[in-house]
């Protein structure tokens, strides 16, 4: 990161990326550095023998959470945004009010539900929850992309026109630009969804950073849940104030 | 849109052919001896001789050709034809189910194959399809699934007894009963005290700006944070208050059960009913207002007589938001011991029962479509000028 270079004329790039430099590097800490609070979690059990998941270490967990969530979030976005443009051509209209009333709908299925229901259809392990995440982070992607190019001035998409761009052109350098802070508002909700949702794959056959939270409350051991919890909630909160900058941008 | 189309509907031909695929080609049923050895499938042309099968395709190509020439009295023709085979699949899953099971199979299970389901969500978005180039209203959009639930609860109760959901359903039907009364309760105590405690929140926010902003910031924040973390980080704590504190350990409160559950949903609820209570008492006219005092209104009266009734609907639609969200919260609660339907998933998918999976999902997906349908026309009736 160039902050030193940009800070001259921006005067507080490092303040203004405070918060997800903040997050992320406190979520990186106790990722690799959990063993070393063994003290701290052995004031909270202190009969127990383990009290520092070891079944795997966190670093992994962690990758395989962002990784799940992040193939999932990548192609709900190319699909949901590549859907929301060809219901919004001529060729598309026809399936515009059927598209936008089913992501409304959608939206009112509990992403539980949604993952319970992938798992007798595509079987156990990391797919089906690829599979859950991928069609539940669609919904608000496509919904809000739908919402920034209905949010358009007619007058603009004809001005493009008569200056004598191609329709592609105009998808490119008008209608996308202009929905863009639409549709990063939907990628967050769609993503802050999965990373929530993805904590219960380990129920379903996958490993993440939901495994000590559930292993912590079969074995009755809160030292894990503990650890579980508190990286879960960094990832999120650290995946969520990089939005909100991002936002803040566009 | 009241002008009859000329060109064709591809929305609903595209539907209907590859509904009409799904049910001819993939697996519609399975059955399987007994609980543990995995069922044989069948398609549905191998059912009965195939002749019912086909003979439910006929009037699915009819809708594919009606979509042609879409004008009102075709489309209207097809909703007809869509509701009556929507009445007629569990019709025909029952006489599968009585020939595919005989009676030297008395622990016989009868799964529902991937045609089936298929053909049940393309009906159902044909269904969504019509009703909206129809015109509909959404109320009477659910007046068109009575004939397919008629259909479902004649079958269920007269036919389907080997029906593995139903079986599962037989085998623990007073659990299932509490666990649906026990996620109602978590869900309604969530969703009233979010109600008093976030009209409390705005009523401060309104006075103190500082409030305000550390209030949503807080509220975001915790939005923010995942189901599962933020019942595990609420464990801790309850069950050391839990083990301290008399009183509280008498109530019930401990680590593992309805108070961390209770807790958290309350927590989540809170941000879409503040949000929406706020937006609703602050984007009332001022000039309505303003009138209401030249009449020589007291303030409590302008609160209770005009702010209150011309903000309900608003505040109705945070109820639905948090109402739908904490269905589907109280489900992942189950993980920690508060009970409800999602133990069944959870359950379900510890012993790979996938049709005990089922018997938590499809009723959690119905509650939370049922309370979105009811508080939502309740909130559309209240509306000024609305339909009431």
């Amino acid at each position: 990161m160039s902050s030193a270079a940009s800070s001259t004329t921006h005067g507080s790039a490092v303040q203004r990326w405070l918060a997800p430099i903040v997050w992320l590097s406190l979520l990186l800490l106790l990722t690799l550095g959990m063993g070393h609070l063994e003290w701290l979690f052995r004031l909270l059990e202190p009969d127990l023998r383990q009290v520092i998941y070891r079944r795997a270490d966190f670093l992994t967990l962690l990758g395989q959470h962002v990784l799940v969530v992040g193939i999932a979030s990548l192609l709900a976005v190319a699909l949901g945004v590549s859907a929301a443009v060809a219901v919004t051509r001529k060729f598309g209209r026809d399936f515009l009010p059927l598209v936008s009333q089913l992501a409304s709908i959608g939206q009112t299925f509990p992403p539980v539900a949604v993952l319970a229901l992938a798992v007798p259809a595509l079987g156990f392990g990391t797919l089906p929850i690829i599979v859950a995440l991928l069609l539940y982070g669609l919904l608000p992607i496509v919904r809000n992309t739908l919402a920034g190019i209905d949010s358009i001035d007619p007058q603009v998409h004809e001005a493009a026109r008569a200056m004598g761009m191609t329709p592609w052109q105009v998808l490119r350098q008008v209608e996308l630009p202009l929905a863009a802070p639409f549709i990063l508002a939907g990628i967050r909700t769609s993503v802050t969804i999965n990373i929530a949702t993805a904590a219960l794959g380990t129920t379903v056959g996958a490993s993440n950073l939901g495994d000590p939270i559930i292993s912590g409350i079969v074995n009755g051991n809160t030292a894990y849940i503990v650890q579980g919890a508190v990286l879960i909630g960094l990832l999120a909160l650290a995946v969520d104030s990089l939005f909100e900058r991002l936002q803040r941008r566009g | 849109m009241g002008e009859t189309r000329q060109s064709p509907n591809w929305v609903l031909s595209s539907l209907m052919l590859a509904a009409t695929a799904a049910w001819l080609t993939l697996d519609a049923v399975s059955v399987a001896p007994n609980r543990i050895v995995p069922g044989t499938p069948y398609a549905a042309l191998e059912v009965v001789g195939g002749w019912p099968a086909l003979l439910m395709a006929v009037p699915m190509l009819a809708v594919v050709v009606l979509a042609w020439r879409p004008n009102r009295k075709g489309l209207t023709l097809s909703l007809g034809v869509v509701m009556a085979l929507l009445a007629l699949l569990p019709l025909w899953l029952a006489a599968a189910t009585a020939v595919l099971v005989t009676p030297d199979m008395p622990q016989a299970r009868v799964g529902i194959g991937s045609a089936l389901w298929l053909l049940l969500f393309l009906l159902l978005l044909v269904l969504i399809e019509l009703r909206t180039r129809l015109g509909m209203s959404r109320a009477l959009g659910w007046l068109l699934l009575v004939p397919m639930l008629l259909g479902w609860w004649l079958a269920l109760s007269l036919w389907l007894e080997p029906l593995a959901l139903l079986r599962e359903y037989h085998a623990r039907s007073d659990q299932f009963a509490s666990a649906v009364q026990q996620h109602l309760a978590l869900v309604g105590a969530a969703v009233g005290a979010s109600l008093v405690v976030a009209s409390l929140l705005v009523l401060a926010m309104r006075r103190h700006t500082g409030v305000r902003r550390v209030g949503f910031g807080v509220l975001n924040f915790l939005q923010t944070i995942p189901s599962l973390a933020l019942f595990g980080l609420l464990l801790a704590p309850l069950a050391w208050l839990g083990a301290r504190v008399d009183w509280l350990a008498a109530l019930g409160v401990s680590g593992i059960g309805w108070a961390p559950a209770f807790l958290a949903l309350l927590g989540y609820s809170l941000l879409p009913m503040v949000r929406n209570i706020f937006v609703a008492l602050e984007e009332v006219d001022p000039a309505v207002i303003e009138s209401a005092r030249g009449m020589g209104m007291a303030r409590r009266q302008v609160f209770l007589q005009v702010r209150l009734p011309l903000a309900l609907p608003v505040v109705l639609e945070g109820v639905r938001i948090t109402t739908v969200q904490a269905i589907g919260l109280t489900a992942v609660a189950a993980l920690i011991g508060a009970g409800g339907l999602g133990t069944f998933i959870f359950q379900g998918l510890g012993q790979a029962a996938m049709d005990m999976v089922l018997l938590g999902a499809l009723p959690i997906i119905g509650l939370a479509l049922v309370a979105d349908a009811l508080i939502g026309a309740l909130s559309e009736r209240l509306r000024p000028g609305g339909a009431a």
